[in-house]
C-alpha cells in the first residue's frame, strides 16, 4: 500500500498570538511554528498501517516555517520519503483551498492508495482540506476518521458520529481521509534520531506553480473577538474566595 | 628431628606419604576449579565494552569538588579497602564485624601461605635438589608466627560469629529478599538465602575446626611450654582437657578433624568464583577502579548506539560491579522508589543483571540465584535486555537520587546503568505520555511547561526594578533560573524574592531572558541524550551571547549539569548555587540579618548534597539567620529524595503506595519544628503538596531558604507564621 500524509505547520498556540499591522494575518515574526496535531495523528495512523500491513509512507508539506523539522521528525519516526513543496511564500498564510491545489498538483503525478491528513487545523477548524483534496483528485473522501483498517483495494474506516456513536464504512482506493485520531498516541521521535535523519535523510523538493493565483480567497480581516461585556463574569479574589463563589454558583443552579 | 629442643610442629595431621599425596591431589583439583572460575570471570569482564576514550584508565580527573568527582588514586582506594571504610560508613557495628573478619581472614590466609611456602615449596624443593629438607618454620619465627596469627584467628572468629548472629536474628529490611518488582508466575530466593548461610556458616565452621585442631594438637603433644606462644590453641587445648579430652584422645580426634578442616577449607577455595564468596576478590577490585564522577557526569551511549540493548554494551566496570554485589541490601533499604512501593530496588536491579549476564555467558552460580516456576525476566533465554530482563516500569521508577550509589559498600554505580537502559526505551519511544509531552515541550519551547519561550522572564513583571539583560550588559553573576523557578506560579514569587534580596544587596546579576533553555540535567537522566545535547548547544550559544563572570542557579539539578557536565561541552565559568550566594552575602557582611529565632529543619536536595557535597553552606545560612536547626534522622549524605528527580516529576506517580515526599514530611512531623526549609524549586513544589496530603500545612510550613533570608534582612515580614 502506498500512503501519502499531508502535513502543515501552524503557529504554536502556546504563544501569545498577535495580529499583524494590516490585520490580515497573525504576526509571524517571533512565533514558533509546529506541526498540526491532527496531522501528527494522520502520520501515526499511516505508520501504524505500515507496521501492520507493510506500506510506503510519503509525507508531503508546503514550504512553511520550521517545516524541515517536521519532515525530519517524520523520517525519524519511520516515513520512507518526505517531500517539501516549494513555490509558495513561506511567510504568508496559505488558506485551505490554495493548500489543496498545491498538494493536488503534486499528487497528480504520484500514484497512491491512501491520502491522510488531519481532519482540521487551527486555521482550518471547518476541516476543508481533506474534502477539497478529495474533489480535486476525484477520489472518495471521509472525515473525522478515528481508525483505518486496510486491505489492497479497499479500506474500512471508523468515523466518529454524533451522540457517541461510531460508524464503519468501506471505501474504494484510492481515497482521502481526514484523521481525527490515530489508534494510538503519536509516537515520540527521539532527537538523536531526528538529527540522524538530518544527516542521512533527504528532503526532496518539488516546485509547484499555481496557474491562477488571483482566484484565491482574500483575508479581509483577522481579529480577536471583541468582548461584549455581557457574556462572562470574571471571578476575582483569592483562590479560596473564587472556589467558594464557584460552589455557590453550582449550588444556585441546582447542580449539586 | 629433635622435637622439644626445636620449637616447631608437624605440618600434616598424620604425615604419612599417602596423606600427603591425597592432599596435594586435592589441592591441585581445587586450584584448577578456582582458577577456571577466576579466568572465566576475568575473560567475561574483558569482553565488556571499552568506552571510546581512555578516561576509564586515567586515575585523576581534577575538578573543584575533589571528594566526588576526582577519581580516587590507588593509595586512597587501598586505604578505603583496608579500613573497610565504605562498609563501616553507614553501619558501624556491621562494618566493624566485617573489618574483624576481613583482617582475620587475611591474616589466616597469610599464615597458610607462609606455611605453604616453607613446607610445600622450600621443603620439597630443597629435598629434591640437595637431599636435605630446609625449613624456616621453627624457633623464634615459629613462636612469633603463632602468637600473631592466633590473633588473626580470634579476630576472624569474633567477626564471623557477629555476622552469623545478624544473619540469623536480624529483621532489618536490608536482609529481606522480597523483590520490589514481583514477576508474574512467582519467584523464589531460597537458594540465595542458602547461599548466604553456606558462606557465613561455612567460614565459621572452617574457623572453629581450625582453632580446635590447634588445641587438639597441643593437647596431643602434651602442652610443650613453648606452645604458650600459640596462646589461642593452648587455651583451647586446656579447655579440652577440662572437658576430659586427654592426650591420646586429642591425637585421635585431631587425626580426622584435621581432614575435616582441610577438606572444608579446600572446598571453600574451589567454591569462591562460583558464589557470593567471589565478592572477596571482586568488591575490593571494584572499589579500586570505581569512578565517583560517573553518576555526576552520565557517560555517553555506546559508540553508534543510542543506549544499552545487549550484553555487549556493559563496560568491564559494570560487569565487575554486578559481581561485586554482596546483597547487603543497604541500597534496597534507602531507595525512595522501593520505599514508595515502586517496582524498583537497586539491589534487585543489580542481581537481575548479574544473573542474566552469568546465564548468558554460561558461568554458573551454584547457589545465590533466584529461581522461578516459569522462566521469565533474567531467567528466560530469549528476552530483551530492556523490557524483559529489566522491565520498563522498574527503570522509570528511579529518581536518580543517588542514595544507592552513596551507600553501596562495594562502589557499584547503579544510576548510570539505569540511564543507559532508559535510553533504549526513549529510542523506542516507550514512555509515559506525560513524559513524552514534557520532552516535546522542551524540544519545541525549551521548557517542560509547554509555555512559550518568550514567557520565560514573565516572573520579573511586578518587580519595581529592572532585571539586567546579561546579553546586553556585563554582570558578575549570570542567574540561570531553570523551568520551575521561571514558570511555576508558586515559585515565581520566590524568584522575585531572590531578585529583591540580590538587588537590595547590590549584587551585579542578570538573566538570559528568552534565551535560557532547560539545562537538561533531568532530560539526560530520563535517557533523551539527543535532546540533552541540543539543549547544551542552545544554552552554550546563549552563554556566548552574554557577558558574565560566574553563574548561579536556582535549581540544584541545573547546578549539577552546569557544574559537572557542561565543562566537557566548553563551559569554563564557575557555577554556584543560590544558597552559596546567600552565604557569601552573609559572610562578607554585605547584609546584616536579624535573628529569627525559629525552630526549623532542612531538607538536603539530592543534587546539591549527595551529588555536589554542599551540606554545610545552607546550614551555615540557616544558623546565621538565628534559626535553630533540628536535623531529620535522614540528613546530609543520607537525605531522602523528594521523588521528583530523574524526570519523575514529569511522570505519573499515582501507582505509588506512598509518595516519597509524604514519607519525608512524616519524618519531619515529629521534630517539633514550624518550618521545613528547602533550597530547590522542585522540593518546594513537592513538599507543599505533601504537607497538604498529610494535612499539616498549618503546623509545618514549607519555606525556601531565601524567604527566610529575606525575612531576616528586610524590615517587613514576608512570611506569616
Ligand atoms: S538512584 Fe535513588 S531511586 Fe534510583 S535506584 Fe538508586 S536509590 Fe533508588
Ligand atoms: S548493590 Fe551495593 S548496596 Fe546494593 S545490595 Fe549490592 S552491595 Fe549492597
Amino acid at each position: 500500500m502506498r500512503i501519502v500524509v499531508a502535513m502543515r505547520q501552524l503557529a504554536d498556540l502556546v504563544e501569545e498570538l498577535e495580529v499583524n499591522d494590516e490585520g490580515t494575518d497573525i504576526d509571524r515574526e517571533f512565533v514558533k511554528f509546529v506541526s498540526n496535531e491532527w496531522d501528527e495523528a494522520a502520520l501515526e495512523e499511516a505508520l501504524t498501517l505500515k507496521d501492520e500491513l507493510g506500506a510506503t509512507v510519503t509525507v508531503v508539506a508546503l514550504d512553511e516555517p520550521d517545516v524541515d523539522q517536521t519532515l525530519y521528525a517524520a523520517l525519524a519516526k519511520g516515513a520512507d520519503r518526505v517531500v517539501k513543496l516549494t513555490g509558495n511564500d513561506p511567510d504568508t498564510w496559505v488558506r485551505s483551498r490554495e493548500r489543496a491545489q498545491r498538494l493536488a498538483s503534486f499528487l497528480a503525478g504520484e500514484s497512491f492508495d491512501l491520502l491522510l491528513t488531519g481532519v482540521q487545523a487551527a486555521d482550518d477548524l471547518d476541516g476543508q482540506l481533506a474534502g477539497i483534496l478529495g474533489s480535486l483528485l476525484e477520489v472518495p473522501h471521509a472525515a473525522v476518521v478515528v481508525g483505518v483498517e486496510g486491505s489492497d483495494s479497499k479500506v474500512r474506516v471508523i468515523q466518529e458520529m454524533g451522540g457517541g456513536l461510531l460508524g464503519v464504512s468501506e471505501l474504494d482506493l484510492p481515497a482521502v481521509l481526514g484523521i481525527q485520531a490515530a489508534k494510538q498516541t503519536p509516537r515520540y521521535a527521539p532527537i538523536s534520531r531526528i538529527r540522524q535523519a538530518m544527516q542521512t535523510g533527504e528532503i526532496s523538493e518539488h516546485e509547484v506553480e499555481l496557474s491562477d493565483a488571483s482566484a484565491q480567497v482574500k483575508v479581509r480581516r483577522l481579529y480577536p473577538p471583541e468582548s461584549t461585556g455581557a457574556g462572562a463574569t470574571m471571578l476575582k479574589g483569592s483562590p479560596k474566595e473564587v472556589a467558594a463563589e464557584i460552589i455557590e454558583i453550582i449550588k444556585s443552579k441546582g447542580l449539586v | 628431628m629433635l622435637v622439644g629442643v626445636l620449637e616447631t610442629r608437624k605440618i600434616f595431621g598424620g604425615e604419612t606419604e599417602t596423606a600427603k599425596m591425597v592432599f596435594y591431589l586435592l589441592a591441585v583439583v581445587v586450584l584448577a576449579i578456582f582458577f577456571t572460575g577466576l579466568v572465566k570471570r576475568v575473560i567475561e569482564y574483558n569482553h565488556g565494552r571499552r568506552p571510546a576514550s581512555f578516561s576509564w584508565l586515567r586515575r585523576r580527573d581534577a575538578r573543584d569538588i575533589p571528594e566526588v568527582s576526582e577519581r580516587p588514586k590507588f593509595a586512597s582506594s587501598l586505604v578505603t579497602i583496608a579500613a573497610n571504610k565504605t562498609v563501616t560508613k553507614s553501619r558501624k557495628k556491621v562494618g566493624i564485624s566485617h573489618l574483624l573478619l576481613f583482617w582475620g581472614f587475611i591474616g589466616l590466609f597469610l599464615a597458610t601461605s607462609i606455611l605453604s611456602l616453607d613446607y610445600d615449596i622450600l621443603g620439597n624443593a630443597s629435598r629434591f635438589i640437595t637431599g636435605h629438607t630446609y625449613s624456616f618454620f621453627q624457633g623464634p619465627f615459629y613462636l612469633g608466627y603463632n602468637a600473631v596469627f592466633d590473633l588473626a584467628g580470634l579476630a576472624a572468629l569474633v567477626g564471623t560469629v557477629l555476622l552469623v548472629y545478624r544473619r540469623w536474628f536480624s529483621r532489618e529490611i536490608q536482609l529481606d529478599y522480597t523483590r520490589a518488582q514481583r514477576p508474574e508466575g512467582g519467584y523464589s530466593r531460597a537458594k540465595i538465602v542458602i547461599g548466604d548461610q553456606v558462606f557465613v556458616v561455612g567460614l565459621l565452621l572452617i574457623l572453629i575446626t581450625g582453632i580446635l585442631i590447634q588445641g587438639l594438637r597441643i593437647d596431643g603433644e602434651g602442652f610443650p611450654s613453648f606452645e604458650r606462644w600459640t596462646w589461642l590453641g593452648y587455651l583451647v587445648g586446656k579447655g579440652l582437657v577440662t572437658l576430659g579430652v586427654g592426650s591420646a584422645g586429642a591425637r585421635a580426634i585431631h587425626a580426622w578433624l584435621w581432614w575435616v578442616h582441610v577438606g572444608m577449607a579446600l572446598a571453600f577455595v574451589a567454591y569462591i568464583p562460583w558464589s557470593k564468596a567471589w565478592h572477596m576478590l571482586a568488591s575490593p577490585t571494584n572499589l579500586a577502579v570505581r569512578d565517583l564522577a560517573t553518576t555526576r557526569r552520565i557517560p555517553a551511549p555506546p559508540e553508534g548506539k543510542t543506549g544499552y540493548d545487549s550484553i555487549d554494551d556493559f563496560t568491564p566496570r559494570e560487569l565487575l560491579g554486578f559481581d561485586s554485589c554482596t546483597k547487603c541490601g543497604r541500597c534496597h533499604a534507602v531507595c525512595p522508589a522501593r520505599t514508595a512501593g515502586a517496582p524498583l530496588s537497586p539491589r534487585d536491579f543489580i542481581l537481575d543483571l548479574r544473573q542474566w549476564v552469568d546465564r548468558s555467558r554460561h558461568i554458573p552460580l551454584l547457589l545465590d540465584t533466584e529461581t522461578r516456576p516459569v522462566a521469565s525476566g533474567p531467567l528466560a533465554g530469549d528476552g530483551q535486555l530492556v523490557g524483559d530482563v529489566i522491565v520498563d516500569k522498574t527503570l522509570w521508577s528511579c529518581t536518580t537520587c543517588m542514595a544507592c550509589v552513596e551507600i553501596c559498600p562495594v562502589g557499584i554505580e547503579h544510576v548510570p546503568t539505569i540511564v543507559q537502559l532508559r535510553r533504549s526505551l526513549v529510542d523506542r519511544g516507550e514512555m509515559d505520555p506525560t513524559l513524552q509531552s514534557a520532552l516535546q515541550n522542551i524540544a519545541t519551547q525549551g521548557n517542560s511547561f509547554g509555555k512559550s519561550a518568550r514567557m520565560r522572564a514573565r516572573w520579573t513583571k511586578g518587580l519595581d526594578f529592572p532585571i539586567v539583560d546579561a546579553r546586553k550588559e556585563h554582570v558578575e553573576y549570570l542567574w540561570f533560573l531553570g523551568d520551575f523557578a521561571s514558570f511555576d506560579e508558586r515559585l515565581m514569587s520566590i524568584s522575585q524574592t531572590l531578585a529583591k534580596v540580590l538587588n537590595a544587596s547590590g549584587v551585579s546579576f542578570g538573566i538570559l531572558f528568552d534565551d535560557e533553555r532547560n539545562a537538561g540535567n533531568d532530560v539526560r537522566r530520563v535517557g533523551e541524550e539527543g535532546l540533552f545535547e541540543m539543549l547544551v548547544e542552545q544554552n552554550m550559544e546563549a552563554f556566548s551571547k552574554a557577558s558574565f563572570d560566574k553563574i548561579f542557579t536556582t535549581d540544584p539539578h541545573t547546578f549539577n549539569t552546569l557544574r559537572n557536565e557542561y565543562p566537557s561541552f566548553g563551559l569554563d565559568k564557575p557555577v554556584l548555587h543560590y544558597s552559596e550566594l546567600l552565604a557569601i552575602l552573609m559572610f562578607t557582611e554585605e547584609v546584616a540579618p536579624r535573628s529569627l529565632g525559629r525552630r526549623v529543619t532542612y531538607h538536603d536536595p539530592c543534587y546539591l548534597g549527595r551529588y555536589n557535597r554542599i551540606f554545610d553552606t545552607p546550614r551555615a545560612v540557616i544558623a546565621g539567620l538565628g534559626c535553630d536547626l533540628v536535623e531529620m534522622p535522614r540528613h546530609g549524605a543520607n537525605s531522602f529524595c523528594c521523588g521528583a528527580g530523574g524526570g519523575r516529576i514529569w511522570m505519573d506517580d499515582s501507582y505509588l503506595e506512598e509518595r516519597p515526599s509524604v514519607n519525608r514530611i512524616k519524618e519531619a512531623q515529629g521534630l517539633g519544628v514550624d518550618y521545613f526549609v528547602v533550597a530547590c524549586p522542585k522540593d518546594y513544589a513537592m513538599f507543599s503538596d505533601a504537607v497538604k496530603t498529610v494535612g499539616i500545612e498549618d503546623s509545618l510550613k514549607v519555606i525556601d531558604i531565601v524567604e527566610l533570608f529575606a525575612e531576616a534582612t528586610e524590615a517587613t515580614e514576608l512570611v506569616d507564621v
